[in-house]
């Protein structure tokens, strides 16, 4: 009850934004900058939810590459009000935009971050319970006449957790979908 | 045209699945090779072994050790050398449903199958008046009782103590998440047994027995999510090896944040300085060190101390 609240809460949030857009015509690096949710599960895991930021310029490859931002969290999914392990995923993801004019584009990013995970008891020091990550993902963008895109997409870990290292809520798969609100423009 | 090519992929892909080349002679998997306690149950189960306890007989501490998957009832021999130097503890050795048998019988076992024998044994030696039956699991034998816990199956009728040995709730191999997608294409997974553990686990796993493996974790792992507390008068133990390349040890957090005492109290967890699987089973493993057999003789003796007491 209280996670389908926050998740709406996240979502309403960012429709409250509707206000906040504007047109940039400053010097033409501001391209496009888009802030949202972000909803991601971990195949057989948790479910991570979040923040999302992903920006664009006309001068970086005709804005063909995005560089994004996020923070995910089991916080803020599995972990509310219940014994989920909470940890959080910090990731910074430059992308590859195909058909960037199109409203529908494919795209597949790298994701570089970091993640934490709270063991809650002094017992468990001994465990390692962070990770620098290295993630692949691929999916769908699909920019509305309104000012709304969403990302569907799936990715992969390439440094999990195997019992003799890296966290061991650290999975491979993953599934998110993102939904932005423009925050500004350049015309 | 896309249709053409899935189906393609779809049907090479199933070409893939194939039979093991099992070694009758040398593997568990073949059909000269079983668990023997299917041969003499008796020397392996105190139901079977006393068909008529005396009162002191029934008041004396009765451990039902299990193994886990893949295993058989070997896994607790070593328990059963430490045992028979004492007098005031039994024990049984259950061997799991689907184990200990062909390829084929474990293959087409569930893990509903693996749990029964536990259930059986318990249930008879409470029938028998059995007072003080305790529990201890390696591995797979863990998720499969907490689950008979949480079902209510295993209650406050005469268990005692559950000590948990390298409970598997999240496994180590996190590939084993997409079982379900490439298990069809695979069959099966070939095992690095030693020599000596050939005839004691299976050295091939069928994709279907590791699809049963994570449907069992994954209920376990949520109801741990969930929380629930042990039946009033059972307390519970966890030993785990901290480098566990087969239940990573992040297992032992969960089941520390998700399973308390019917008072509500924390379960003692114990982090042992291993990188073993099952640190109590060093028998058949190459390369076994002093730093082992010492973490072996201590879970042990603390069993032993914490039942007798």
């Amino acid at each position: 009850m209280k996670k389908k609240l926050v998740l709406s809460v996240l979502f309403i949030t960012s429709f409250f934004c509707l206000q906040a857009q504007t047109s940039g015509t400053s010097d033409g690096w501001l391209g496009e900058l888009k802030g949202g949710v972000r909803i991601q599960k971990t195949q057989k895991l948790y479910w991570e939810n979040g923040f999302a930021f992903d920006f664009a310029s006309p001068k970086i490859l005709e804005s063909k590459v995005h560089l994004g931002l996020s923070y995910v969290t089991t916080r803020l999914g599995s972990a509310m009000g219940s014994n989920a392990i909470k940890q959080g995923n910090f990731l910074l993801s430059p992308g590859y935009f195909f058909r960037h004019q199109k409203q529908l584009q494919p795209f597949t990013r790298l994701n570089l971050g970091y993640f934490h995970a709270d063991y809650e008891a002094a017992i468990f020091d001994v465990l390692p319970n962070s990770a620098f990550l290295f993630s692949i993902d691929t999916g769908l963008s699909y920019q509305f006449k309104i000012p709304l895109t969403i990302h569907l997409g799936a990715g992969y870990n390439l440094n999990t957790g195997n019992g003799s290292s890296g966290p061991g809520t650290l999975y491979p798969v993953f599934y998110q979908m993102s939904i932005f609100y423009t925050i500004l423009k350049q015309k | 045209m896309i249709f053409r090519l899935l189906m393609i992929s779809a049907l090479a892909l199933a070409s893939c699945s194939k039979s093991p080349e099992i070694d009758n002679a040398t593997m568990l998997d073949g059909d000269q090779i079983f668990d023997p306690s299917l041969y003499n149950p008796a020397k392996y189960l105190v139901s079977a072994a006393i068909p008529n306890p005396t009162t002191a007989q029934k008041n004396t501490p009765v451990l039902i050790a299990v193994h886990g998957y893949t295993a058989t009832t070997f896994e607790w021999d070593e328990f059963r050398t430490y045992t028979n130097l004492k007098t005031n503890i039994l024990l049984s050795q259950v061997l799991l449903g689907g184990h200990g048998r062909t390829y084929e019988e474990f293959k087409n076992s569930s893990w509903q199958d693996w749990q029964v024998p536990i259930l059986t044994e318990y249930n008879a030696l409470l029938n028998k008046g059995y007072t003080n039956i305790n529990f201890a699991g390696s591995s797979t034998a863990c998720p499969l009782v907490m689950d008979l816990i949480k079902k209510g199956q295993i209650g406050a009728n005469g268990m005692k103590r559950i000590f948990l040995v390298d409970p598997i709730v999240i496994s180590s191999n996190k590939t084993i998440t997409l079982v379900g997608l490439v298990g069809p294409m695979l069959g099966y997974l070939e095992s690095t047994n030693t020599t000596a553990e050939e005839g004691h686990y299976y050295h091939f796993r069928p994709q279907e027995t590791l699809k049963q493996l994570l449907n069992l974790t994954e209920i376990v792992r949520k109801d741990l999510q969930d929380g629930y507390n042990l039946p009033t008068g059972i307390r519970m133990k966890v030993y785990k090896s901290i480098k566990d390349p087969t239940a990573d040890a992040v297992s032992a957090v969960l089941i520390y944040k998700g399973l308390s005492n019917s008072d509500g109290t924390k379960v003692d967890i114990e982090m042992l300085d291993s990188e073993l699987h099952v640190v109590t089973r060093l028998a058949g493993r190459d390369n076994v060190t002093q730093h082992d057999r010492d973490i072996q003789m201590h879970v042990f003796d603390d069993m032993y101390k914490i039942i007798t007491q």
